[in-house]
């Protein structure tokens, strides 16, 4: 499908600089990237300036649940109002549920800091399993967990986000592939 | 002293649209883009130019809008008349500079000048909690925006389509976000101020 390559991405705006030391892949393959690390060590940065925008630019369709999931939601509802679904009074899962149903073509699913909010994780897993080939899960565990293992995770791939050094206001971060 | 200001603040939004928007200067050209114009620069001096480029651009498709219509009635000379490029020119140049005024204006109302009017304390939780809800609605925005352009479900072959799509979807997750937040930041208050009182 297509790959991030590994190297130094500077993120002016965010007053980061991310070391990425291994690349990451999304081929047909299944596989789950768990993400984790220190609070303030760029792992949202990363989804929404660099993995985002690379799956936008290849074309890849992808489910992203943000970290102000709350926020969220009314952009949720207004989209599946727009698209003719009654949505009125559906709860937070409900909203969920029929986003997720209503976008056969995803093949990514981002997920930031989804644990925060939900106990239990597995039910989105179930509802993407059909479709989505490839997830990045950014835990608020600042270590590795295994709630996000699951029996059609495929292969699992741990991500530390670390901080290596600061220059005035600029954060520097290596993200390293965990080997199994 | 916040009744005079409060006053100073009414008062200013009467006579810019006493001239601008209803009265003597409303179809000059010339002065409304002057007026637009000023206007942009207090807005840039009090909210820096991000903010600035941002209302500019909430406002560019209702702007659009009455562009497109104007040159529709202009083409095919609705109603027998002949001025209706110029007068869809002055519309477009009024409501963003209209809006625009409205929203300095109510930016040097603060929350202290609120809780000082000679009101009711329900009354004046409301406008705090109004208050509150537009000012968290203009950071939402943005977050809106980049919410809806990550979703698959709107992307249209269609510029325009997706557009207005994604144009109506952001109208209506703020109107449903001010709502909620009015609602709950309202019932807060009152919560508060009834154990405080």
């Amino acid at each position: 499908m297509m790959r991030i390559d590994g190297g130094t991405y500077t993120l002016s705006d965010r007053n980061l600089v991310l070391d990425i030391e291994d690349g990451f892949e999304l081929s047909g393959q299944r596989c789950r990237y768990i993400l984790f690390g220190a609070n303030g060590s760029g792992k949202t940065s990363f989804l929404e300036k660099i993995l985002i925008p690379a799956l936008d630019s290849n074309g890849v369709d992808f489910l992203y649940i943000g970290q102000d999931i709350r926020n969220q939601l009314y952009t949720l509802r207004a989209l599946l109002a727009t698209m003719g679904l009654s949505v009125i009074n559906a709860d937070e899962r409900e909203l969920l549920r029929v986003w997720i149903a209503n976008s056969p073509t995803a093949r990514v699913l981002v997920m930031d800091e989804f644990d925060k909010f939900f106990s239990d994780v597995d039910f989105i897993f179930q509802w993407t399993n059909a479709v989505i080939q490839t997830c990045f899960v950014v835990t608020h565990h600042d270590q590795p967990t295994s709630r996000f293992d699951s029996e059609n995770a495929g292969r699992v791939c741990r991500v530390r986000f670390e901080l290596t050094g600061q220059d005035g206001e600029v954060k520097r971060v290596r993200i390293r592939q965990e080997k199994p | 002293m916040t009744m005079l200001k409060l006053g100073a603040l009414a008062l200013m939004t009467g006579w810019f649209f006493w001239l601008f928007v209803f009265g003597p200067l409303y179809s000059h050209l010339i002065a409304q883009g002057s007026a637009l114009a000023a206007v942009l620069l207090w807005s840039n001096l009090r909210f820096g130019r991000r903010e600035t480029l941002s209302l500019l651009k909430f406002c560019l498709p209702f702007v659009a809008f009455l562009l497109a219509f104007g040159l529709i009635f202009h083409f095919t000379r609705l109603l027998g008349r002949q001025d209706w490029l110029k007068d869809t020119t002055v519309k477009c140049l009024v409501f963003p500079s209209s809006l625009t005024f409205l929203k300095i204006m109510l930016s040097y109302v603060t929350y202290l000048d609120i809780l000082r009017l000679p009101l009711s304390m329900n009354r004046r939780i409301e406008m705090i909690t109004v208050k509150s809800a537009f000012q968290k609605g203009a950071r939402t925005l943005k977050r809106f925006s980049w919410y809806l352009n990550t979703y698959s479900g709107l992307k249209s072959r269609h510029r325009i389509r997706y557009a207005m799509t994604k144009y109506a979807c952001l109208i209506i997750a703020l109107y449903l976000y001010l709502y909620q937040e009015i609602e709950n930041s309202n019932r807060l208050l009152k919560n508060r101020y009834r154990h405080l009182g």
